[in-house]
C-alpha cells in the first residue's frame, strides 16, 4: 500500500502498462458527460489521516491510530478521532479522506439506528459491518466516485472475535494483523513478527506492549503522524476506545545525525 | 335481484363470494368451442394432432395454423383464440431463445410452459406507473410437447395460468369424448406410429367432417429430429394405416 | 522559477516537480492488481483446480490467506485471479444465478451452461469489464473432467489445462510440456497419454506452485487444490493425502474434495 493517500487508486507506477499491451491498461473513458462540471466526485483526499493499526490477541482484538488530520504537509487538526465504535461489537478504524470518513460514520449511525429500531432480536456484528462497508466502497469505486479511504474493521461477537479491511477500490481481506497506509510498510513487519500463530496466547498487555512500540517507531519515521493516539480493543466485554495518550520518545540521538542536527558541514 | 354470477362477472380480477373468478371460468369455456386438438406422448416422441375446419371450400386449409415451433426440441398445439396463443408462442419462442443463448443449452419442456404460464394472469387494471396489461385473460388452451433431459413430455395449459403434464390429452369441442377414448386406448409403450394412429382415430370419432388430409395436422417432437409437421405424404400414410 | 519550467525538456517532467502530469494520471484508477495464480487441469474423470492463498498489492502482501478457488456446486468449481474486489463480486453473483436458475429448473446448473453464463456475465460488462481471469472446472453431464478458462470480457474455450495470474507465464510453460507433452518425442513405437491419471496431476500441481513461489514474488504463503470426481470415479488416488476434505453436498453424484498445503510465505 502507498503511503501517500494522495497515491490510492490511481495506477501504480509497475503497473501502468506505457505500450498499451495489456488488455485494460486503463479505465476507458466513454462519452463526454455534459454534466461533468455540475457534479463534483471526490478526486483527490484533502484532509487526510495515516496508518491504522490493528491485530488480534487472546481475548479480541487491538486497534490504534493517531489523533491528527493534515492537509497536505500541514498538521491541520491534531484532535480528531480517526477509531469509531459502530454499535456494540465493532471498532472502525480509517486512514485517508477524513470527510469521507465522517459521512461513513454519520451512514453506520443511521444503519444501526434503523437496526435498533426494528427490534427483531438482530444486531449487527463486525461481520455484518464488515460485508455491508465491502459493498458500500465496491459501489462508491464502480460509480467512479470513490469513499477516499482505507478502513480496518475489528470486533468481536459470539465469542469470535474478526478483524478486517476494506478500502476505496472495495478490496477486502482478513488477517490476523493488518495496518494501512504508512504503517502497511513500517509496522506491518513488526506486528507479524510479534503476532502470526500467537494470536490465541498474546495477553492484553503484550498486545498492547506490540502496538506501542510500532506506533512509536511510525512516529518516528512517519512525517504525516503525532505523538498523540488511542487504542480501542474490542473483547468479550464489548468495545472500549482509550483517552488519547502519548509515549516516551527520544530525540538525542539525532545530534549525531550529519545532516540532521546543527552541523554546519 | 340479481343472479350472483351477473353481479361478479365483470371485473376481471373480482372474486365472486364463492370465490370464483368468473372471467378466468369463462376463458376455459372458450376453449371448449375451439376445435379439438390432441397430443400423446411415448417413449420415442410426442405426437400432436388438430383438427382444421374447414367453413367453406374456398377457404385455404394450409393457411390454418394451429401447431406451431417453439425451438428444435419445442412444439405447440392450441385450441380457443388462435390469436392469443401468438402472444404466448412468442413469449415461448424468446424465453426458449434467450435460456439458450444464455447457458448453452435447450430449455426444459417444463420451464419453457412456466415461462407461458407466467403470462397468463397478467390481466386486469393497470395500477398508475405500471406496465399497461392485458384486459381479459386468453381465451386459448395449449398443448406444449417436447423433449429435454427428462425425456418426451406433454403439458397442457389453460387460461387460469395452471400447468399440468400429462401422458395423452384432447382439449377443444370434442376434449370429453376424446380424453375417455385416449384414456381407453393409451399405454405406456405405445410406438409413435401407433400414437400417430391414436390421435386421429380419436379425432376422427368426434369430428362432424370425413377425416382426409386436408382437414388434420399432426406434428411430432423426436429425439432424432426435433420438432415436425408431417407433410401430406407421411400423413397420408398414417390415415390409410388407420 | 518560470524560467526554469520553460527549460524543462517537453514531456520528461523532473520527477520531483509534479507540475505537468498527463490526464490519464490524474484520473481515479478503479482497477489494481491482487497478484496470486490459479491454475486447472481435466482427467479423464477428475478435473483439479487450484490456487494460491496469498494476496498482495505492489510489494506488500495483504493478507496470506484470501481464497481465489469456490465450489460452486458438487461438479463446478471456479477459480477467479486479478482484481480481487471484481473476482469477490463476480463469484458472488454468479453463485446468486445458480440459485435463481436452480429454482425456475429445479436442477443445478451443468458446467457448459455455467462457462456460457460466465461469458455472458463477463460480456454485459465490456464497457467496465470485470478485471479478472476465470478458470472454471469440473465435471460435464457426459462424466469427462473439463476446464474452461476465459479472459476478462469473456471469451471461452474449453481446455485440458490452464493457468493464469501473475505466475501464467511461468507455470503454463510447464504444463504444456508436461500436460500436452510439447517438446517431447515418445519412444518410437509408443506414443503420449491423452489423460493423466489423478495422482500424477496433483504431483504437476503441487510442484507448479512450489516452483512458481520459489521464482515469482506475489505467488506463496498457502495453496488450495479442489479435485471434482465423477460420478463413481475411484477415490483411490486419494486416500492417505495430508489435508484433505470432502465438501460434497449432494448423495449421489459428483464429489468435491479440497487439499489445503503451506507454501513458503518468504
Amino acid at each position: 500500500m502507498d503511503h501517500f493517500p494522495t497515491n490510492w487508486g490511481r495506477p501504480r507506477n509497475d503497473a501502468f502498462d506505457a505500450y498499451g499491451t495489456y488488455p485494460i491498461a486503463q479505465h476507458p473513458r466513454n462519452a463526454v458527460d455534459v454534466f461533468a462540471d455540475g457534479v463534483q466526485r471526490t478526486q483527490q483526499p484533502i484532509v487526510t489521516g495515516t496508518s491504522v493499526l490493528a491485530i488480534k490477541y487472546k481475548d479480541g482484538i487491538m486497534m490504534a491510530a493517531d489523533n491528527l488530520a493534515s492537509y497536505g504537509s500541514l498538521a491541520r487538526f491534531k484532535d480528531v478521532q480517526r477509531l469509531h465504535p459502530v454499535g456494540d461489537y465493532t471498532v472502525i478504524g480509517a486512514g485517508g479522506d477524513m470527510s469521507d470518513f465522517q459521512y461513513i460514520q454519520q451512514m453506520l449511525e443511521e444503519l444501526v439506528t434503523e437496526e435498533f429500531a426494528s427490534q427483531d432480536g438482530h444486531t449487527l456484528g463486525p461481520v455484518e459491518i464488515h460485508e455491508y462497508m465491502s459493498h458500500v466502497m465496491y459501489a462508491r469505486r464502480s460509480k467512479i466516485n470513490p469513499l477516499w479511504n482505507s478502513l480496518v474493521i475489528g470486533g468481536f461477537k459470539n465469542g469470535k472475535s474478526f478483524l478486517s479491511y476494506v478500502d476505496l477500490l472495495g478490496t477486502t481481506y482478513t488477517a490476523s494483523t493488518i495496518a494501512t497506509g504508512y504503517g502497511s510498510m513500517i509496522a506491518q513487519p513488526l506486528l507479524r513478527k510479534a503476532v502470526e500463530g500467537n494470536e490465541t496466547t498474546l495477553t492484553e498487555e503484550e498486545a498492547l506492549k506490540i502496538i506501542e512500540s510500532s506506533m512509536r517507531v511510525l512516529f518516528y519515521r512517519d512525517a504525516r503522524s503525532i505523538n498523540k493516539f488511542q487504542v480501542a480493543t474490542i473483547t468479550e466485554k464489548g468495545a472500549t476506545i482509550s483517552e488519547s495518550r502519548h509515549l516516551e520518545t527520544s530525540w538525542s540521538f539525532a545530534e549525531g545525525i550529519r545532516g540532521y542536527g546543527s552541523q554546519t558541514q | 335481484m340479481f343472479v350472483t354470477r351477473s353481479e361478479y362477472d365483470r371485473g376481471v380480477n373480482t372474486f365472486s363470494p364463492e370465490g370464483r373468478l368468473f372471467q378466468v371460468e369463462y376463458a376455459i369455456e372458450a376453449i371448449k368451442l375451439g376445435s379439438t386438438t390432441v397430443g400423446v406422448s411415448t417413449p420415442h416422441g410426442v405426437v400432436l394432432a388438430i383438427e382444421k375446419r374447414v367453413q367453406s371450400p374456398l377457404l385455404e386449409s394450409s393457411s390454418i395454423e394451429k401447431i406451431m415451433e417453439i425451438d428444435r426440441h419445442l412444439g405447440c398445439a392450441m385450441s380457443g383464440l388462435v390469436a392469443d396463443a401468438r402472444t404466448m408462442i412468442d413469449h415461448a419462442r424468446v424465453t426458449a431463445q434467450n435460456h439458450a443463448f444464455t447457458y448453452d443449452e435447450n430449455i426444459k419442456v417444463e420451464s419453457v410452459t412456466q415461462a407461458v404460464c407466467d403470462l397468463a394472469l397478467r390481466f386486469g387494471e393497470s395500477v398508475h406507473d405500471e406496465e399497461a396489461m392485458m384486459s381479459r385473460p386468453f381465451g386459448v388452451a395449449l398443448l406444449i410437447a417436447g423433449i429435454d433431459e427428462k425425456g418426451p413430455q406433454l403439458y397442457h395449459t389453460d387460461p387460469s395460468g395452471t400447468f399440468m403434464r400429462y401422458d395423452a390429452k384432447a382439449i377443444g369441442s370434442g376434449s370429453e369424448a376424446a380424453q375417455s377414448e385416449l384414456q381407453d386406448k393409451w399405454h405406456s409403450q405405445m410406438t409413435l406410429q401407433e400414437a400417430q394412429v391414436l390421435t386421429l382415430r380419436v379425432l376422427k370419432q368426434v369430428m362432424e367432417e370425413k377425416l382426409d388430409h386436408h382437414n388434420v395436422q399432426v406434428a411430432q417432437v423426436t429425439p432424432e429430429k426435433g420438432f415436425e409437421i408431417l407433410n401430406e405424404t407421411q400423413l397420408k400414410d398414417v390415415i390409410e394405416t388407420m | 522559477m518560470p524560467a526554469m519550467l520553460s527549460t524543462q525538456p517537453h514531456g520528461l517532467p523532473h520527477p520531483h516537480m509534479q507540475t505537468e502530469q498527463g490526464p490519464q494520471q490524474r484520473q481515479f484508477n478503479p482497477y489494481t492488481e491482487n497478484g496470486g495464480t490459479i491454475l486447472a487441469i481435466a482427467g479423464k474423470d477428475f478435473s483439479v483446480i487450484a490456487g494460491d492463498t496469498r494476496q498482495s498489492e505492489g510489494y506488500s502482501i495483504q493478507t496470506r490467506y484470501a481464497p481465489k478457488v469456490f465450489r460452486l456446486t458438487d461438479r463446478a468449481v471456479l477459480a477467479v485471479n486479478g482484481f480481487a474486489a471484481d473476482g469477490n463480486m463476480f463469484v458472488k453473483k454468479v453463485r446468486q444465478r445458480l440459485e435463481w436458475y436452480r429454482h425456475a429448473h429445479a436442477k443445478d446448473m451443468p458446467l457448459r451452461a455455467i462457462a456460457r453464463l460466465i461469458q455472458t456475465m463477463l460480456y454485459a460488462r465490456r464497457f467496465f469489464p470485470y478485471y479478472v481471469y476465470n478458470i472454471l472446472g469440473g465435471i460435464e453431464e457426459d462424466g469427462s473432467g473439463a476446464v474452461y478458462s476465459f479472459d476478462p470480457v469473456g471469451s471461452y474455450e474449453r481446455e485440458a489445462c490452464r493457468a493464469a495470474g501473475a505466475a501464467q507465464s511461468l507455470v503454463q510453460p510447464f504444463l504444456d510440456n508436461q500436460i500436452y507433452f510439447k517438446n517431447q518425442t515418445p519412444a518410437p513405437g509408443t506414443s503420449h497419454p491423452t489423460h493423466l491419471p489423478l495422482p500424477t496431476v496433483l504431483k504437476l500441481v503441487i510442484d507448479s506452485f512450489t516452483g512458481a513461489t520459489e521464482r515469482h514474488i506475489e505467488v506463496g504463503d498457502g495453496l488450495e487444490i479442489y479435485v471434482v470426481l465423477a460420478k463413481g470415479a475411484s477415490t483411490q488416488a486419494l486416500e492417505g493425502i495430508r489435508g484433505i476434505q470432502e465438501t460434497t453436498v449432494t448423495n449421489d453424484g459428483e464429489r468435491v474434495f479440497i487439499i489445503q498445503r503451506e507454501l513458503k510465505k518468504d
